[in-house]
């Protein structure tokens, strides 16, 4: 029972379905994303990202430091759209 | 000793399209794919299925052929695709000029028999309410639609390993074997492998691998900026472009901010199934430069805001790119080079890669596999570029 252990917690996204991913031919931390969600919600990977590289590497026997990491993109953490309003323009 | 029927290179949405088509016919099909399924543009872009953003002639014609194959897409690839069929499509405009441009491309674009009406600024506020008080107008078609295009690139590749293709990841494609004026194997960072018939289903990339069979096809990419935000409760159903999306498209020359021009961004705007909503977008020739500027996504936040004003304080969780195949002449290249024999072009869908990809699959499958597609594609010919 443990594989129904929560391992992105945004997405709620089990080991199971992680363990379905790389069997399904997911061998990153990014094939797992596009295959599960996991990493896309609000923390986008920061609690996840090192758990799914383990088990990534556990499954494949690949080094853990061989497996690529999730693609970092902008925000480092989120903003609002009103950010961007016009300030003269209101 | 033949490897394969058919070597399609690309895992993306085409090549898994394909590739589960022909698996209908019997056909031995190996998927080389450099990355990973869905690692391209099908995983970096929204999910609009609809007519209303496509050029009218061929182009409309293909879309309408291809929407009617996703009716029972789902139930054929046995998978949830998160695709609504009458989210409905429409394209707000802020001023008179934009919406009698936006009615002239509607007229040419209903030629095809599709449903695209021009409605009140009050009619579209009742569609959405979210939609700011002062827009003037908008385009609307009712059955146009959106899918989730990772879970589709997903679920053909699915479907085509049930029908007894192989994927074969991280395999970078590096060369041909070419005789005689046709093309006899693929050479990969894996190994040589044969066959006599090769599909460039490469998407952006797929101008660099024709090169590699001394082709010359003008395939080249260009960038689009998205945002996607926290999940939010229903805030929207259609998927909404701004005027200035298909103004930009189909009447570059009406357009006077140079910034709009250049960067080709307009708003373009969805919320997905989970809540989240997908921001975008933009039409930049960068090469393969895929970061994020500052430049489109100021520009892209403020028609955002400028439309919706309600997204004032939604949360931005990530801004991201993908590069559209461009063609000099807005359409694909689909079907066999003359140059090349048994070498077929299935790329440079630009911006409409995921609502054509169903027919896409189905005609290269055709060609390939009874010589003749059911629907005729020669107006799609890579030929047109190979003088």
């Amino acid at each position: 029972m443990k594989n129904d252990v929560i391992i992105c917690r945004c997405q709620e996204v089990t080991e199971q379905e992680i363990i379905d991913a790389i069997r399904d031919g997911a061998s990153t931390v990014d094939g797992v994303k596009r295959r599960t969600r996991a990493c896309m919600g609000l923390c986008q990977g920061k609690t996840c990202e090192r758990l799914i590289e383990r088990i990534i590497a556990r499954e494949t026997g690949k080094n853990p430091a061989e497996i690529l990491p999730n693609n970092a993109r902008m925000p480092a953490r989120p903003i609002t759209v009103g950010l961007f309003r016009d300030k003269e323009g209101e | 000793m033949q490897d394969a029927d058919v070597i399609i290179i690309g895992g993306g949405i085409m090549g898994c399209s394909i590739a589960w088509q022909l698996g209908k016919y019997g056909k031995r099909v190996l998927v080389l794919e450099r990355k990973d399924v869905a690692a391209g543009s099908a995983g970096a872009t929204d999910g609009v299925v609809g007519y209303h953003t496509k050029r009218p002639g061929p182009q409309m014609d293909l879309a309408v052929a291809s929407i009617a194959m996703f009716r029972d897409l789902a139930g054929e690839l046995g998978e949830n695709i998160e695709f609504d069929f009458t989210a409905g499509g429409m394209q707000p405009a802020e001023d008179k000029m934009q919406y009698d441009l936006l009615a002239s491309i509607a007229e040419e674009q209903r030629t095809s028999g599709v449903d695209i009406r021009m409605i009140s600024g009050d009619e579209a506020r009742a569609l959405e309410p979210n939609l700011a008080d002062d827009v003037y107008g908008a385009l609307y078609c009712p059955t146009s639609g959106k899918v989730n295009p990772l879970k589709l690139t997903n679920a053909f590749a699915h479907a085509a390993k049930r029908g007894g293709a192989v994927i074969q990841t991280e395999t970078e494609v590096t060369g041909f074997l070419i005789r005689d004026g046709a093309v006899k194997g693929v050479c990969t960072d894996r190994g040589e492998y044969y066959c006599d018939t090769v599909v460039n289903a490469c998407g952006s990339w797929a101008g660099l691998t024709a090169k590699m069979a001394g082709l010359d096809l003008p395939v080249t990419p260009r960038k689009g900026q998205l945002a996607v935000t926290e999940p939010v409760d229903f805030f929207m159903r259609a998927t909404i472009q701004c005027a200035l999306y298909n103004i930009i498209k189909f009447r570059p020359e009406a357009i006077r901010d140079k910034r709009a021009l250049k960067l080709g961004a307009s708003l373009s705007i969805e919320q997905t199934e989970n809540g989240g909503m997908i921001i975008g977008s933009t039409r930049e020739f960068a090469g393969f430069e895929k970061e994020n500027t500052f430049e489109a996504i100021d520009v892209m936040m403020k028609r955002a805001i400028r439309f919706f004003p309600a997204l004032e304080n939604v949360d931005i969780i990530r801004f991201f790119s993908g590069f559209r195949p461009y063609t000099p002449d807005g359409l694909p290249m689909l079907g066999e080079t003359a140059a090349l024999k048994g070498f077929y072009m299935a790329a440079g869908h630009e911006g409409d890669g995921i609502a054509l990809s169903p027919i896409t699959g189905k005609l290269i499958a055709e060609l390939i596999a009874e010589g003749k597609p059911s629907y005729n594609i020669d107006v799609f010919s890579p030929n047109r570029f190979l003088g």
